[in-house]
């Protein structure tokens, strides 16, 4: 305010009369007098937030224009419509920068907000419902008190009681946002709002000229009226539930019901507010009918009028089923107190008058805009109709046009014309089929037919990507199956001509798969699911699950398929997730007898790389389950596990754990776990001789095959299971065994570890095992066979190896002087172990001539030039070797020791 | 003498062993059981369903007393019965057919008093809640429903009743291989055991699934820990499970949700299992013929009895008479044991009889409280009112 320098000035008057005068020169200032009072003011301390500036509030949140939220509010207030409109707009800006604002001062806020509820000014209105909506609702959308709900509320009904129908209407907008973000708040005051509503329809002739407001109010009613319970149909609810909620069963539970509310008062409401809304509808008809064109307003508010019509029936519908399912019994007792039953007599006549309107025509109309509009209407009406079919006695008339309407709608016969008609066509399709299998199942037969013509028809048009085919799959359960709540069959599958319509749609899922492919998993699953209960529920020898059975011809298309040039086409089966696999699989368990063809198709997706081993392992499962209850083959189901053993391909993984074959390991693994599976499935078969005869035959179909070593392994391992002691093997496959063993053997070799002392990997000598094992099984078994293998072992490094390889792939074939160490390590791994040591002991014949074709060889190699010095010496060195072994083995006598003593 | 008693799909007879001695008891011969097809009937005699070839259209079941190991009663139901489960206190036996039919009969008289269509495909286990107000059957198609016995012998309120069954489960897409039920009546849990892998476990009260359980293998048989803090699942692959019911389980192990441990002997697969009364052992029927008798707290071996080569399939815990022992004993005085050899029912009928009794169970108006003696009510106040109602007429004739 004021410094020093003013109190100079001040002082001149003075002068002169208590004081000498003091010269002073022009332009120089004295220091203060001693005396003089310091009037120096610090003022920083205060700041009025009116006047303050805006460096002073930098703490602060603020809008843009520097208001801060406490002026912002009070600026609310402001009797100038245009301040109030700019302080909300200003807390949005706020909010909306500063969201811990909101939170800290939600009630402050809230309180001051609704006030402006009945505002009178319309734009002051829009902004705030807009703030609400936009800003405040859904950033409070976590934590939000009853307590501000109520304070809202206590506001909105007064607006809705307002003089100014503007007003009226506004805050009936207010409650719809309050309900479409907080909907349990519609409970709490459902009474006293549809009583607001009843009141406002009820001179609803005000507000016929401004049916935009009108339709807003009606938007929230709808919302309203949509909240409340109703029989819901869902496609199936039972499965993909999630279960997995709790820890422990039988664990205290904190849930508290969620049917809290007394629908009581609700019912006599609603009682009261259906009738003004069949008013209010007719009221538009006349409206509607001289002109010809139908503007977009008053379409919307009929068609809001009909939807609040719909659901309120749908609530009335509810209460009689629930009212009927808490007892048991089929007949509602209507003089019970606690749940009044909508009377019969009254309201029925009305509706009936309303229904009376039902085609409204389009006669006269030529735009095609306008047809739709109808077409909507209409479809709303059946739908009303349709809900209500149960308690009302229609005339067959009317009846008749219904039926003619949703007849002329599945088969096509309306069509939208805007461009966007076929997704509502669809949408509204939707909505009415769920009621045709209950319709079919009450009407005459004539229509009977012809609705299940249309209903065929249109199914089989439809696209497989199209939302639709969720909605007919769900009819054609309820047609097809017993229902699930009650446990009977809606239609006579006695009738022939219902039965040909069930049958064609039978046959139409298994295409619908394979069409869909692996593009909608939920659909897949859905079609799964039904083929599966078709399955449970087909009535046994009935013609349906005569069906079933043939649709596996076209279902195998689903797994696999072998084109003419051999290749393999693979099915969606393949590509779907691994729920819908195991459905799938499930599926199979039904068929009463299991078609080899399909089995062919199934072995294809098993052999495949792709498949999930768990997937392979149920397959196993669910075909084992399927023999045990007789429907399948015991043949079939044999050649299925040995053509899986003999052809599943196990990658080439080598001896030795890298990182990067890793997997290849693990795919043996997988092997080793098929092998385990499909053994102990053969014991549990029952008689084994007979099995055994079984697999005996099939391996030795595939054995010529040359199948790879660790099939072989897994086919071997099959037989020694079976097998007993001594060999049920025919002399036959002894011969053809020999051969393949004694190359396998030889094959096999190259994973017995060089020297038994020497640390190995246990890895390798576990897989060494793995492979001889089964074969040692069989030479204690078969003397025979021993001998043949040993023969065989023998021929083969004395021939030249050429004669051999024409026989062989590449792969198997070594060169002599690998194959004759390899000869001699087998032989040294089988005199390790005892037991076969003594089988060895009776083949001493056999081991001589061995002996005397290495001697040979090893002569032979001395003379020709082509081997290595190298070769030559580990020839040497495995003759020694299994000489000392034979020694051991103390099978000959010295005359022999010597014979073979001379060759050297 | 609670004993342990076996048997075999293969005909080895019915092996008898003592639970606590271990001592091999009488064997009963000629028995070839159903899976679940063997019951002992009130602690008085033992009965089986048998298995048939397929081509004979009806079924067979068999009576033998405690003391001789002759079969003592056959009867020849309509079709072939695969579970068979009788009440505690023997008064009923209840048979599930291969066409999914429930056969309900009277052990005294041997008369079908009630047959109904339960399923669409073959029963496959059967079972009373503690209570024995209600009856589990579970079928071949995947399907679990629980009937009211009450509401079964309603006819009237049978077809008033939008479904004769209390509840229908159909979670399971396979054959329901086993169930069991917990206490509690009709507030308790029960655990169904299916070819689909997994196991799953109810509400009775409230009719829903609580849990869903996936195993390694298929599990064919199941037992529940006398607390219900666990329940015991015997799988195919040899190994019996423990899946906890009431323990927080961690997130992960190596078998799998819920499960947290297993009892293994390497064996052949487990097909049955049951508790003795003291929740303590349980016993195991394996595929390769043998039964085990596990320590539940130690998880150890205490026994392991030979029945046959062949699978065992059937094995009970049960209570035998001790009457029945000393008749063993004193075999020497015939005429004494002869005298008192409890005397076997009649064997069962073969089809509900048309006559006027049968014509009584339906028209007979029940109290409406629900409760299992309410079973054999029926017949004598049938009579009663008739013959009162009769007495009426006639006392109005005369006064007019």
């Amino acid at each position: 305010m004021a410094r020093s320098k003013p109190s100079s000035s001040k002082k001149q008057p003075k002068r002169g009369v208590d004081f000498k005068k003091i010269k002073r020169k022009i332009g120089r200032k004295l220091p203060p007098p001693k005396n003089a009072t310091n009037t120096e003011i610090k003022s920083k301390a205060i700041i009025l937030p009116e006047q303050s500036v805006a460096s002073e509030r930098a703490g602060l949140a603020v809008s843009k224009k520097g208001l801060t939220l406490k002026e912002l509010l009070q600026q609310t207030s402001h009797h100038n419509a245009k301040v109030r409109r700019d302080a909300l707009t200003g807390i949005r800006d706020l909010v909306l920068k500063y969201p811990a604002e909101l939170t800290l001062h939600k009630l402050a806020i809230i309180e001051k907000l609704r006030e402006r509820i009945s505002d009178e000014d319309k734009v002051v209105r829009e902004t705030l419902y807009q703030l609400l909506k936009l800003v405040i609702f859904p950033a409070l959308k976590k934590d939000v008190p009853g307590s501000l709900i109520s304070l809202m509320m206590a506001y909105i009904f007064n607006g809705m009681t307002h003089l100014a129908t503007d007003i009226r209407l506004m805050a009936f907008k207010f409650f719809d946002l309050v309900v479409q973000h907080y909907p349990s708040s519609f409970f709490m005051y459902a009474e006293k709002v549809l009583q607001n509503y009843e009141d406002i329809l009820r001179k609803n002739h005000i507000y016929l000229q401004d049916r935009s407001k009108l339709k807003n109010a009606l938007v929230g009613l709808v919302r309203c009226l949509s909240l409340l319970p109703c029989n819901r149909r869902t496609v199936d609810p039972s499965y993909g539930k999630n279960t997995e909620t709790q820890g422990s069963l039988h664990a205290y539970e904190l849930e508290v019901p969620k049917e809290h509310t007394d629908f009581s008062s609700i019912i006599k409401r609603l009682e009261d507010i259906l009738p003004i809304l069949v008013n209010c509808f007719q009221d538009f008809i006349p409206l509607v009918h001289p002109m010809s064109s139908l503007d977009a307003q008053s379409f919307d508010c009929m068609l809001y009028l009909l939807r609040s019509i719909d659901l309120s029936v749908k609530f009335f519908l509810y209460g009689i089923d629930k009212h009927q399912t808490d007892f048991g019994v089929t007949k509602p007792t209507y003089n019970e107190k606690d749940m009044p039953v909508w009377g019969e007599i009254a309201t029925p006549v009305f509706l009936r008058k309303f229904l009376e309107v039902f085609p409204l025509n389009q006669l006269h109309n030529t735009s095609g805009k306008d047809e739709d509009k109808f077409f909507i209407l209409n479809i709303e009406i059946t739908e009303i109709f349709l809900h209500s079919n149960e308690w009302i006695f229609t005339s067959a008339i009317l009846m008749e046009r219904f039926l003619e309407f949703i007849e002329n709608l599945l088969s096509g016969k309306i069509r939208f014309n805007s461009r966007s008609g076929k997704a509502l066509q669809e949408k509204h399709l939707t909505s009415l089929l769920p009621f045709i299998p209950r319709l079919v199942s009450l009407v005459a037969n004539t229509w009977k037919s012809r609705l299940l013509q249309a209903f065929t028809m249109a199914f089989k048009d439809c696209k497989p990507e199209s939302t639709l085919n969720l909605a007919f799959l769900s009819a054609i359960e309820e047609m097809l199956l017993p229902s699930k709540r009650q446990g009977i069959l809606l239609l006579d599958a006695s009738e022939p001509e219902i039965l040909d319509h069930q049958i064609t749609w039978i046959r139409e899922l298994p295409v619908l798969l394979v069409r869909l492919g692996d593009t909608l998993s939920s659909l897949s699953k859905v079609i799964l699911h039904l083929l599966l209960r078709l399955g449970q529920y087909a009535p046994m020898n009935s013609s349906l699950a005569w069906e079933y059975d043939i649709m596996q011809h076209t279902l195998g298309e689903f797994y696999s398929m072998c084109l003419d040039d051999g290749s393999i086409l693979y099915g969606p089966f393949m590509k779907l997730p691994k729920d819908c696999q195991e459905l799938s699989v499930c599926c199979l368990y039904y068929f009463s007898s299991l078609d080899s063809l399909l089995l062919r198709s199934l072995v294809y997706c098993c052999l495949c790389d792709n498949l999930e081993p768990s997937v392979l392992f149920r397959i196993i499962d669910v075909l084992h389950s399927a023999y045990k209850i007789g429907h399948l083959q015991l043949v079939d189901l044999i050649s299925f596990f040995v053509t899986l053993v003999a052809r599943w391909k196990v990658l080439p993984g080598r001896l030795y754990t890298h990182v990067e074959n890793a997997k290849k390991i693990s795919n043996r693994e997988t092997f080793k776990a098929i092998t385990g599976a499909v053994c102990s499935c053969l014991r549990q078969m029952g008689d084994d001789a007979l099995i055994f005869q079984i697999v005996q035959r099939v391996i030795l179909d595939e054995i010529p095959l040359n199948p790879p070593i660790d099939n072989l392994c897994g086919m071997l391992r099959l037989l020694v299971i079976l097998d007993s002691r001594p060999t049920k093997l025919s002399e036959q496959s002894i011969i053809i065994l020999s051969n393949s063993i004694s190359e396998y053997l030889i094959d096999a070799a190259s994973y017995i570890p060089e020297n038994g002392d020497e640390v190995t990997d246990s890895n390798q000598i576990s897989i060494c095992q793995y492979y001889l094992v089964p074969c040692f099984f069989l030479f204690d078994r078969s003397d025979k066979l021993l001998n043949l293998v040993l023969d065989l072992m023998g021929s083969s490094i004395g021939e030249d190896n050429s004669s051999l390889a024409c026989n062989h792939d590449t792969q198997h074939t070594l060169d002599l002087s690998s194959r004759i160490v390899a000869v001699v390590s087998i032989l040294l791994y089988m005199h390790q172990d005892i037991k076969i040591r003594r089988r060895l002991s009776s083949c001493k014949g056999e081991i001589t001539r061995i002996l005397q074709k290495m001697r040979l060889q090893l002569m032979q190699s001395s003379n020709e030039m082509g081997n290595t010095l190298e070769e030559r010496h580990k020839i040497q060195f495995s003759f020694d070797r299994l000489k000392i072994a034979a020694g051991q083995l103390n099978c000959w006598d010295a005359d022999e020791l010597k014979i073979i003593s001379l060759f050297e | 003498m609670e004993v342990v008693i076996a048997s075999s799909p293969v005909d080895a007879g019915i092996g008898c062993w003592d639970l606590h001695s271990g001592a091999e008891q009488l064997r009963y011969r000629s028995c070839t059981s159903t899976p679940h097809g063997l019951a002992c009937v009130g602690q008085r005699f033992l009965a089986s369903s048998q298995l048939r070839d397929s081509s004979s259209s009806s079924g067979s079941i068999l009576y033998w007393s405690w003391s001789k190991p002759q079969v003592e009663v056959k009867s020849f139901p309509a079709e072939p019965i695969h579970p068979l489960v009788s009440n505690s206190d023997g008064m009923y036996i209840i048979g599930g057919g291969s066409s999914g039919a429930i056969y309900f009969w009277e052990v005294a008289s041997g008369r079908l008093l009630k047959r109904w269509h339960a399923h669409y495909r073959a029963v496959t286990c059967l079972f009373l809640s503690d209570d024995e107000s209600l009856l589990v059957s579970g079928a071949e198609d995947g399907c679990i429903r629980v009937w009211s016995l009450f509401m079964v012998f309603d006819d009237i309120g049978m077809e008033m009743a939008k479904n004769p069954y209390e509840y229908s489960f159909s979670e399971h897409t396979l054959r329901v291989t086993d169930m069991v039920s917990g206490y509690g009546g009709c507030n308790a849990i029960i655990v169904s055991a299916s070819e689909d892998r997994t196991c799953k476990v109810w509400s009775l009260s409230r009719g829903k699934l609580l849990r869903s359980i996936d195993f390694p293998s298929i599990i064919e048989a199941v037992a529940l820990d006398p607390g219900e803090h666990v329940f015991y699942a015997g799988a195919r692959d040899g190994k019996i499970y423990i899946a906890s019911i009431n323990a927080e389980t961690t997130s992960s192990n190596s078998y799998g949700k819920h499960i947290i441990g297993t009892l293994s002997d390497n064996s052949k697969g487990v097909t049955c299992l049951a508790f003795s009364k003291d929740g303590i052992l349980l016993v195991s029927g394996s595929e390769d013929g043998t039964i085990r008798v596990w320590d539940a707290k130690t998880h150890n071996i205490v026994r392991i009895y030979r029945l046959a080569k062949g699978p065992v399939n059937n094995v009970l815990v049960v209570r035998r008479p001790l009457y029945s022992n000393r008749q063993t004993s004193e075999n020497s005085h015939s005429s004494f044991s002869r005298r008192h050899a409890p005397l076997l029912p009649p064997p069962l009928g073969k089809y509900v009889n048309s006559t006027d009794e049968n014509v009584d169970s339906g028209a007979v108006s029940v109290p409406q409280t629900p409760s299992s003696d309410i079973m054999d009510a029926p017949y004598l106040s049938y009579h009663v009112l008739t013959k009162q109602i009769s007495e009426l007429q006639v006392f109005f004739i005369f006064l007019s």
